[in-house]
């Protein structure tokens, strides 16, 4: 194993096993997600009996938990300096990014697994018409919002600003990834076919273009 | 000898507008007594002349925002800043325009003033992504922070542009994809598109001098924000 790969395995297994003594991120953002299904449901009634809104209500509370569980996770390098000691760490910053978004992307995924069980169970979600296209499709948009979503936590955690701003900041920056994967799962569902390869390609494009500018800008971002 | 006076001599923004201003005048006589009637739209079709021309400078205007935005980002200069602010601030105006145009003609096309069609849709998450750069501004207590943030965020968000266009064009259309003119039409929308684009650079210079034009510069990285905030910084 090279000497980055062990760096971002070491500073990975760091900030899953602090995750893992406190347990404070996956609860939080599991039972907000949840939270946000059910609220939803109530506001929506019988018409998610289709299954069709599924899709955008699991969005939605992707969405809103998955801000808080960047906060969450950037929030710990905010305490007793943490922040301050890697940066002194002989550690490319990239490789500090690709950690904290590995470390996003597993509580990330975590939540999905939860909120997509509590979808199939509270809004009728044949899950089994189309799996294959929403494990890709679900994939995909999740690894956009993460890389977007770790970015501007980080550049939102020096302004000592609440919670509102990120999501402020985050949604409009996502929106196209959450159109295509609403209409890429809606056609999915409702024809029981695959994703269009179109479709999946904008949400390749999406990954590649906020992976690579993240990539570049993150350094900027750590500055003093 | 210095004049007493010397801000009583019109400046150049000042001349500025009143050649738009004129170039304007002659372009609503033209759109009003000159261009013809659209034969299915009717009247209501001549919004066009001022809709497409909102949407060119809308982008143009971003396109100088994300220009200026990486300026920032590699020279550290608050101008550039401040460049990106006013250009945010001409594309949110703009786009406005747009939209409003927009939902006049969709009200007489289609009877409905929004509809979730791809070009609405585009058009309305763009005027998002920027009303959003100039919201988030005022949050950010330190200048060089504030700075860092919002050019992070218009780089990001020009880059989004394309990637919206992609996005929506799954979504169910019920615009005509395109649009033919003729030539009388055409030479109209040319002829906007001139006091238009200067009402675009007018609004970006004259929200540029606002927000303190080229004066002032980023502190040093590690020099303290109270340091940087040495005079009083518009947002």
């Amino acid at each position: 194993m090279t000497r980055p790969l062990q760096q971002l395995a070491t500073l990975v297994a760091k900030d899953l096993r602090i995750e893992a003594r406190t347990k404070q991120t996956v609860g939080l953002v599991v039972v907000l997600g949840v939270l946000i299904l059910v609220v939803l449901g109530l506001g929506i009634g019988q018409q998610v009996a289709s299954g069709a809104a599924a899709t955008a209500v699991l969005w939605v509370a992707y969405l809103f938990a998955g801000v808080l569980c960047f906060e969450k996770t950037m929030a710990l390098e905010r305490q007793d300096g943490a922040m301050a000691g890697l940066l002194l760490a002989p550690v490319d910053r990239a490789v500090l990014y690709a950690a904290k978004l590995l470390t996003n992307l597993v509580l990330m995924g975590a939540l999905a697994v939860v909120i997509t069980a509590a979808a199939v169970l509270l809004f009728n979600f044949r899950l089994t018409a189309a799996p294959g296209s929403f494990l890709l499709v679900t994939t995909l948009g999740l690894l956009g919002f993460a890389a977007v979503g770790t970015l501007f936590a980080a550049a939102m955690s020096s302004t000592r600003l609440q919670g509102g701003l990120l999501a402020l900041v985050i949604f409009p920056i996502c929106l196209p990834l959450v159109i295509t994967s609403t209409q890429l799962m809606l056609r999915a569902f409702s024809t029981g076919g695959d994703s269009t390869a179109a479709g999946v390609g904008v949400l390749l494009a999406f990954d590649a273009v906020y992976l690579v500018l993240s990539w570049l800008v993150f350094e900027l971002l750590l500055e003093p | 000898m210095t004049p007493d006076h010397p801000s009583r001599r019109p400046d150049t923004l000042t001349l500025h507008w009143a050649l738009t201003a004129v170039l304007l005048a002659v372009g609503v006589g033209i759109v009003v007594f000159v261009t013809p009637v659209e034969a299915t739209m009717g009247p209501v079709q001549k919004i066009f002349y001022l809709h497409l021309p909102a949407a060119i400078n809308t982008f143009l205007a971003c396109t100088v925002c994300f220009v200026a935005s990486v300026g920032y980002l590699w020279r550290r200069r608050l101008e550039h800043d401040r460049l990106a602010a006013a250009a945010a601030w001409a594309a949110v105006a703009q786009c406005s325009v747009v939209l409003i145009t927009g939902m006049i003609w969709g009200r007489a096309a289609w009877g409905v003033l929004w509809t979730w069609s791809p070009r609405l849709t585009f058009s309305l998450v763009l005027w998002l992504l920027y009303v959003v750069y100039l919201v988030v501004r005022p949050s950010v207590e330190s200048t060089q922070r504030r700075a860092m943030v919002c050019a992070l965020y218009a780089v990001v968000a020009f880059v989004d542009v394309p990637l919206v266009y992609l996005s929506v064009r799954l979504m169910p259309d019920i615009h005509p994809t395109q649009v033919l003119l003729e030539p009388a039409m055409k030479y109209t929308l040319l002829y906007a598109l001139v006091p238009l684009t200067l009402t675009n650079v007018g609004l970006i210079a004259w929200r540029y001098r606002r927000l303190g034009g080229r004066a002032g510069r980023a502190p040093l990285a590690g020099v303290p924000a109270a340091a940087a905030l040495s005079r009083s910084e518009a947002p």
